[in-house]
């Protein structure tokens, strides 16, 4: 028997850590959209995507008793999904590091002709990097880690970190540009 | 501000529709590993509940062995203590009695004397024979007092008597010594041993 009653979210944990299937499914409606979308930026293709989501809502119901109410829920199960992506790409990304000089080279403000693509849009240039950049990229700009956090989280140093992260922003670039030329040459 | 980094992380979209049946069904699964983990730990438990009545059964028997080689120790080897060993004794001597009767032949008999020169109620235990080419064949007393009274002459349950031909021709074919392979007759072994 469904039930129109929307439950708290202490009540929504709370079911699903006993396993009620009930609450399950109306946590897995209330978050699978926007972990999906978290999924198709770290995944190469809809495929993988789908694998990270299941595998991200598995662990998070395996491991709901582990929150701990000190901060925001939601920001706890994006981090299961962001770190269940990272682990199936682990074995691919290969993490070269580049020079400092490389590094700065590349300026924030480059990327700012993102800002005028529709979000489908956006999200396919930054799919054509490869596995490693777009982790780091991802973690570092749109999800806000710092590089000490990524080098744990990726096994690299923060150096490393720093370098993939100013490599992936001139690779981002060029395909915008690109992308940019593209479609001008297509609208005109 | 960026605000393709706002797009991006706000970037929703439906997954495919099977996907909640998918997840559920593992969901279903991960129960049935639970369970089988569950089974692992009581088949873990039933093995050391196996190995701990193993030791027990060791133990008990450790403390049987130590008691019963205690009653045979040379402190009190004078005279057997227990029921059990003063019973035996009797036994062997009426066997030795009964064959003093039964064995006639002159040779038999030389080597049923040489047998009693050991007086110890356990050393009757296993008497010397002659086997058919003259070997020394050693037998327990207790089924030579079986073949022997075999003997028409001396006939003790004529339903044996048949069993007890077989022995004979069996015996008479072979030339190795009995073995002691009871238990019982291990311990008392062991208590002739002691002392």
């Amino acid at each position: 028997m469904q039930s129109n009653h929307i439950p708290s979210e202490t009540d929504l944990i709370q079911g699903c850590i006993n396993g009620d299937r009930q609450m399950q499914q109306f946590f897995y409606q209330n978050f699978s959209t926007k972990m999906y979308g978290v999924c198709l930026r770290y995944a190469g293709n809809e495929n993988d995507a789908n694998d990270i989501l299941q595998e991200g809502f598995i662990k998070v119901f395996k491991n709901l008793e582990k929150f701990r109410s000190e901060g925001s829920f939601e920001g706890w199960v994006r981090r299961i999904f962001v770190n269940t992506a990272i682990e199936h790409y682990r074995k691919k990304v290969k993490l070269y590091n580049v020079t400092e000089v490389q590094e700065n080279t590349v300026e924030d403000t480059s990327l700012d002709a993102l800002d005028n693509l529709a979000t489908k849009d956006i999200l396919k240039v930054v799919n054509e990097l490869s596995p490693g950049y777009k982790a780091v990229f991802n973690m570092h700009v749109i999800e806000g880690y710092s590089h000490k956090e990524i080098a744990d989280i990726l096994g690299i140093t923060e150096g490393t970190s720093k370098s993939q992260l100013a490599r992936a922003k001139g690779v981002l670039k060029k395909s915008l540009e690109g992308y940019l030329k593209t479609n001008k040459n297509i609208s005109s | 501000m960026q605000n393709f980094k706002n797009k991006l992380y706000n970037y929703e979209t439906p997954p495919p529709d099977d996907m909640w049946s998918k997840i559920s069904g593992e969901l279903d699964d991960q129960k049935v590993v639970h369970l089988k983990g569950f089974r692992g730990r009581s088949k873990f438990i039933y093995y050391g509940a196996a190995a701990a009545a193993a030791l027990i059964i060791i133990f008990v028997s450790s403390i049987f062995l130590n008691k019963n080689s205690n009653e045979f120790s040379p402190e009190q080897n004078s005279k057997p203590s227990s029921f059990f060993s003063s019973a035996t004794v009797d036994s062997i001597n009426r066997n030795y009695q009964m064959l003093e009767k039964i064995i006639n032949t002159p040779k038999d008999k030389k080597l049923l004397a040489s047998n009693n020169v050991v007086t110890d109620g356990f050393s009757k235990k296993y008497i010397t024979i002659a086997g058919p080419e003259g070997q020394p064949v050693r037998i327990s007393a207790k089924v030579a007092t079986l073949i022997l009274s075999a003997d028409k002459e001396y006939p003790p349950k004529p339903v044996w008597n048949e069993t007890i031909d077989k022995w004979q021709q069996i015996m008479l074919s072979n030339t190795f010594s009995p073995t002691s392979s009871g238990i019982m007759d291990m311990l008392q072994m062991a208590g002739n041993n002691v002392e």
